[in-house]
């Protein structure tokens, strides 16, 4: 902590400005003509439990399956849906049905041709039964049709336009019928060992070390992939993966598999760059959460209190390293491409915050006490690493000078999810929240009242609820005007942070590394969580 | 047959302690809050009771406690160590695949240190108060007080970031497919770093403890005896000192052979080794009980062993102690 602020500050401009020139020289930018062959070594952390993408949506796995399984669509830079297995599809007037014509020649890696079937197969049997976005990506869908073997009709009950959102790979992938038909799907062999349509083909799982991928020579896409193998590796220890980042054993870690902490001396290494591209479609925002039973915190004053008092560029600069943005209200900014992001909403991040905050403790009627404190509040620690303890250490002084006395609590994930989630024996919660590919996946599942649900994680373990808000979300949810469903957003999100139930943080922003032999790597919006079909590397 | 009958007594003797182990450690496991379904659900980030449910079920989770422990049980009794959730593999398999890894590096270190422990001890203490034994002494005090992770940790920017000689961490080259001695080498490079980090601090132990062995051995009586008539200094310490300055370090040995699975776990962690005490920290983190209980029931089979073997080795070093 001896570091000359001016010294940090222009460093971390530094840093920050070198992804763009870094990106624009080794990512989708190159120019040099594409090589064949090389083993391209990415770093995942932490090790899947399980590849079996369609029944488990965790984050780590998507960098192994969509190499493998692919979707009916992929996405450009503006997140404007591109034909993949669907050549082309059509939307309905009344938005209730959707035709896909299907790309033809294509075959699953057992050798079965890909048709209608499998995706009605995978929509209707897999994907809406087992996967755990599917009760809101898919829950207007009705029924797939298939009238020939080469389109496939989605029935919805009501319009659902951010369905065209989630079609890619990493949400919705298509399966191969005749592995899963007459089994047991949670159960199916297959979910360790995936079989799709991709550019890689699924070798072999070391268990501790490596999931190996090899080039998929029947891949319908002419003269794709370029690379002959992808070994996904998994080192458990942050120092470890850095290193071997940097002694150039492996070529690729995404998602932050390298800590904010190590970026910097990442960018001296000749060898390796950074990008922040490539998470386009991966809005996350890191939270508080405000127990709505508490008897202080069920006032709106409290609460908003609260947002006052944190200094959300301190996080970002001493736990985030400078990457990300201070969050402005309940949507990431990634959604202004889409336009519904506004922060045109009560901002807390005035320049009088703390005068705010003490004077609507006051009126909420929580005097300072002997020892200049009000009341006294748990904060349960996020278990899911390091950096998150740091941040609520930061909260916990942040608290402390309008009076308010956090308590620490570290539990491991499974008591952490259990004593929120389940027991919700907790007062203030700093957990970090997907938002998904659309607004209906984050805000219905943290501020729908009928989301209040015992026992289901990162849910409204809040209890808020607000009709206006239920009303407005379900209104979002089938409004198929791009316009009026960015006005309903809009709108939620100002009634949200002047209800305040809980305070929003860091719209977080991922980083890449890559070691600079290995050229388009990040090609679209997905990054890391779509095929790296047209990734090469030098000899 | 008489080495025959005491293996079949301690075999015998061993069963009710393990089985003991397999059941306390089951109620134990299940105290803790939480279970392996939350945890998996909590990760995808996005869960519906009908999910939960589904992995409950498909865990086995809905049934009550007492129903849970008498399939176990029934499990255990035919050698079948039951299915990891989290890792969606069985037990035996995950067990099998880690043990081969950690069985090297465990043997290694512990062999290393043992060695060179016992010579280090033995020059120091026959070498008293000289140079050898000061610096032996402060290498020693240098070796226990360095945490085996800071250790590898350093070791890794020096020999493989900077010097680039040593791989930064794993088993073998991922995707090289080497065969016959070049596997050999591919392995014994990776094997390096982690088992210098973790024989250290054995070896600092070993060494230390056979110091203060040789020394309390060279004041006895016999040793007065053996000058007496005339033997030589080498021989008085490799027939007489050294058998016996051996029996602490073998103790000690028996005792920390427990603790090696549950030990390696940092050195494991730091150096992407796959051995099995990541898996039982990834399994007792993700609340994967199945994995967790054959992990303790293994060890518990191996500390039971490692003891048994101890004990045979005593009877080795010291004719007075009888089966």
């Amino acid at each position: 902590m001896s570091q000359s602020p001016h010294l940090t500050k222009l460093s971390r401009r530094a840093v920050l400005a070198l992804p763009v020139g870094l990106a624009a020289a080794s990512g989708h930018g190159a120019a040099a003509e594409p090589r064949r062959g090389g083993t391209m070594v990415m770093i995942v952390h932490p090790e899947p439990s399980t590849l079996a993408h369609y029944a488990v949506t965790a984050g780590n796995i998507p960098p192994i399956a969509t190499q493998v399984y692919e979707g009916l669509c992929t996405y450009d830079w503006d997140l404007n849906p591109q034909p993949n297995l669907a050549r082309s599809w059509e939307i309905a007037p009344d938005g209730k049905t959707i035709t896909f014509k299907l790309q033809e020649g294509v075959t699953f890696h057992n050798g079965k041709p890909f048709t209608s079937a499998d995706v009605q197969y995978s929509f209707m049997e897999v994907l809406k039964k087992y996967n755990p976005i599917a009760p809101v990506m898919l829950t207007e869908l009705t029924s797939v049709d298939t009238p020939d073997p080469l389109t496939a009709v989605l029935h919805l009950a009501n319009p659902a336009p951010y369905l065209m959102k989630a079609l890619s790979g990493r949400d919705l992938p298509i399966l191969c019928k005749s592995v899963f038909e007459g089994t047991d799907v949670l159960q199916n062999p297959s979910a360790n060992k995936p079989i799709g349509t991709g550019p890689f083909k699924f070798v072999s799982w070391e268990r501790g070390q490596s999931v190996r991928l090899d080039r998929n020579e029947h891949y319908w896409k002419p003269g794709l992939p370029y690379l002959n193998r992808i070994i996904a590796r998994f080192i458990p220890d942050a120092g470890t993966r850095s290193a071997a980042m940097e002694a150039g054993e492996a070529h690729f870690a995404a998602y932050s598999a390298v800590n904010y902490a190590d970026l910097a001396r990442m960018t001296s290494n000749p060898i390796l760059g950074l990008t922040t591209k490539g998470y386009e479609m991966t809005p996350a925002q890191s939270v508080l959460e405000l127990n709505g039973r508490h008897p202080q915190l069920q006032k709106k004053g409290v609460r908003q209190a609260i947002a006052y008092a944190i200094d959300r560029n301190v996080i970002l600069r001493d736990v985030m390293y400078g990457y990300g943005q201070p969050a402005t209200g309940p949507l990431s900014r990634k959604f202004k491409t889409a336009g519904l992001y506004t922060d045109d909403l009560r901002r807390f991040d005035v320049p009088d915050r703390l005068e705010i905050a003490n004077r609507l403790l006051d009126e909420a009627g929580a005097p300072r006490g002997a020892d200049s404190m009000r009341f006294g509040l748990h904060l349960e620690v996020n278990s899911f690493g390091e950096q998150w303890l740091r941040q609520a250490e930061y909260l916990k002084q942040a608290l402390a000078p309008v009076g308010i006395d956090v308590t620490l609590r570290s539990e491991d994930t499974a008591t952490w999810l259990r004593r929120v989630y389940t027991n919700y024996d907790y007062d203030l919660n700093e957990p970090f929240l997907s938002q998904g590919v659309d607004p209906v996946y984050g805000l219905n599942k943290q501020f729908l009242t009928s989301q209040i649900r015992k026992g289901v994680t990162f849910v409204n373990d809040m209890f808020y609820s607000n009709p206006e808000v239920d009303r407005m979300l379900d209104a979002g949810m089938r409004e198929p005007d791009p316009i009026k469903r960015g006005d309903i957003y809009k709108k939620v999100q100002q009634i949200l942070a002047e209800d305040c139930p809980m305070v929003w943080l860091i719209d977080v922003q991922y980083v890449s590394v890559f070691n600079t032999k290995l050229h388009d790597h990040t090609t679209g919006p997905l990054g890391t969580q779509q095929a790296f079909e047209r990734a090469w590397m030098d000899k | 047959m008489r080495l025959a009958r005491y293996l079949g007594h301690r075999i015998l003797l061993a069963i009710p302690v393990v089985l003991g182990i397999v059941v306390l450690n089951f109620f134990l496991i299940h105290l803790a809050p939480g279970d392996a379904a939350s945890v998996l659900a909590g990760e995808s980030g996005a869960a519906s009771p009908e999910y939960l449910e589904q992995l409950r079920q498909k865990f086995g989770l809905d049934q009550p406690l007492g129903t849970q422990f008498l399939v176990y049980l029934t499990n255990m009794l035919h050698l079948n160590l039951g299915y990891s959730f989290r890792n969606d593999s069985p037990v035996t398999d995950l067990i099998l695949d880690r043990l081969w890894p950690t069985g090297l590096l465990m043997l290694t270190a512990f062999g290393a240190a043992l060695v060179a422990g016992t010579l280090l001890g033995l020059i120091a203490a026959t070498r008293r108060n000289s140079w050898r034994d000061s610096v032996i002494s402060l290498v020693s005090l240098v070796a226990y007080a360095t945490p085996g992770f800071w250790l590898g940790l350093m070791m890794i920017v020096v020999f493989a970031i900077h010097l680039g000689w040593l791989p930064t961490s794993g088993f073998d080259t991922v995707g090289a497919d080497t065969e016959g001695w070049d596997q050999v080498w591919d392995v014994a490079r990776h094997l390096v770093m982690p088992a210098i980090a973790l024989s250290l601090f054995y070896l600092a132990v070993y060494a230390r403890v056979m110091r203060a062995s040789v020394l309390e051995q060279v004041g006895m009586d016999y040793v007065t005896t053996a000058r007496a008539k005339g033997q030589t200094e080498i021989r008085i310490m490799t027939g007489h000192v050294l058998r016996n300055a051996l029996l602490p370090v073998v103790t000690m040995a028996g005792v920390q052979a427990g603790n090696l699975i549950g030990g390696s776990i940092v050195v494991e962690t730091v150096f992407g080794w796959p051995g099995i005490g990541t898996l039982a920290f990834n399994a007792l983190q993700s609340r994967d009980l199945n994995l967790l209980l054959g992990i303790f029931f293994v060890s518990a089979c191996l500390v039971v062993l490692v003891n048994l073997a101890v004990d045979l080795l005593y009877t080795a070093l010291d004719p007075r102690m009888e089966l």
